[in-house]
């Protein structure tokens, strides 16, 4: 019986060193989960940041309609956490003065990395840009060709 | 200067389609009636290829970098020519590199290419004011240089000022387009005296491709 009674004290004893512990807290609960962000680099074609750019983001169910929006840092740079429950493609938009563009960020779908930007290599587009312009200038000398 | 796809609502595009339609069927009526339309073709084919090159050349003006534009250029030198040119370079410039856009094409094209012809109607007044003489031809050749880039600039201006969507900050989009303006005057004038450069030029070495 005096056992009892000792373990009831040692338990009470116990309780008001722990219950005024949890009074302190303010009753806040925190719980936490891990989220997937997405971060956007936005860039000119010369290599110079869209700085501050402002920053239009689309869910994929309602492609017109902004899901959310801000303003990219100094650097061009803007992070947003799409929401899980909606995967599909999740379309960016980058705009300042009237320049810009829009990248496709695919989440919760199995997808390449998508990238703004034409998609050639500089290389390709010197190449192309030579094969345009020698058009052009051949169709100048047959033009010219034919006047002789 | 080049609007990117996607910048503008669906409506203004189509607005634009249809007034660079109006331009390049005018200019190409006017070019059909004039004595032998081929022989305007090799200069328009290697202006084309020059416009086409002339967005790579970015020349830096605090806070932004600006690139060639030469519609005024294009104007003066090919009149009625610098429309279908124009309108053949900004297709190869938004496929090939991304400048402006395909949605965009009509806009761009009315942008660049009206103004390319009235800098073509700048430049004729020099046959009223005084042919032949070389101060003239210069200073027609810098008014049309400079104001087809300057009419271009305050053609985008408007068009960018008038269809800013809600949902941005509009103060801030507003404030970034001023400073984007502001940033053209020195092309202008580098357009300009480009302009005016070439066409002395022409004249020294090649009188007849500035007839027309």
């Amino acid at each position: 019986m005096i056992n009892r009674i000792k373990l009831f004290v040692s338990i009470l004893a116990v309780s008001l060193l722990v219950w005024p512990a949890a009074a302190f807290a303010h009753g806040v609960d925190i719980n936490y989960q891990t989220k997937t962000a997405v971060e956007i680099e936005a860039k000119y074609d010369t290599g110079q940041p869209v700085s501050e750019g402002q920053v239009t983001v689309y869910a994929p169910d309602n492609p017109a309609k902004p899901w959310t929006t801000g303003k990219a840092d100094e650097n061009g740079r803007y992070i947003f956490t799409p929401d899980p429950a909606k995967p599909g493609t999740w379309d960016v938009q980058v705009r300042l003065a009237g320049h810009g563009g829009m990248v496709p960020v695919p989440v919760g779908v199995d997808s390449d990395v998508a990238a703004a930007g034409t998609g050639y290599t500089t290389m390709q587009i010197v190449l192309m840009s030579a094969c345009v312009i020698w058009g052009l200038v051949g169709t100048a000398l047959y033009f010219a060709r034919r006047k002789n | 200067m080049h609007i990117p796809d996607g910048i503008l609502p669906a409506t203004v595009c189509l607005g634009g389609y249809a007034t660079a339609g109006a331009a390049t069927w005018y200019a190409l009526r006017k070019i059909s009636r004039q004595g032998n339309p081929r022989e305007g073709i090799p200069k328009a084919s290697l202006l084309t290829a020059a416009f086409l090159v002339a967005s790579w050349i970015h020349i830096p003006i605090p806070p932004a970098s600006v690139h060639l534009v030469l519609n005024g250029l294009l104007g003066a030198v090919l009149g009625y020519f610098a429309m279908p040119a124009i309108l053949i370079g900004l297709f190869f410039q938004a496929v090939l590199f991304q400048h402006g856009g395909l949605t965009t094409l009509g806009v761009n094209a009315t942008v660049m290419g009206v103004t390319a012809l009235l800098a073509h109607q700048i430049f004729q007044l020099r046959k009223v004011i005084g042919a032949g003489n070389r101060t003239v031809l210069a200073v027609c050749g810098f008014i049309a240089g400079a104001g087809g880039i300057a009419l271009a600039t305050v053609a985008v201006f408007t068009i960018l000022f008038s269809t800013i969507p809600a949902h941005l900050d509009v103060q801030a989009e507003r404030a970034s387009i001023y400073a984007l303006t502001l940033a053209h005057v020195p092309l202008a004038i580098i357009e300009g005296i480009f302009t005016a450069m070439l066409v002395l030029f022409l004249q020294k070495v090649k009188p007849d491709v500035l007839e027309g």
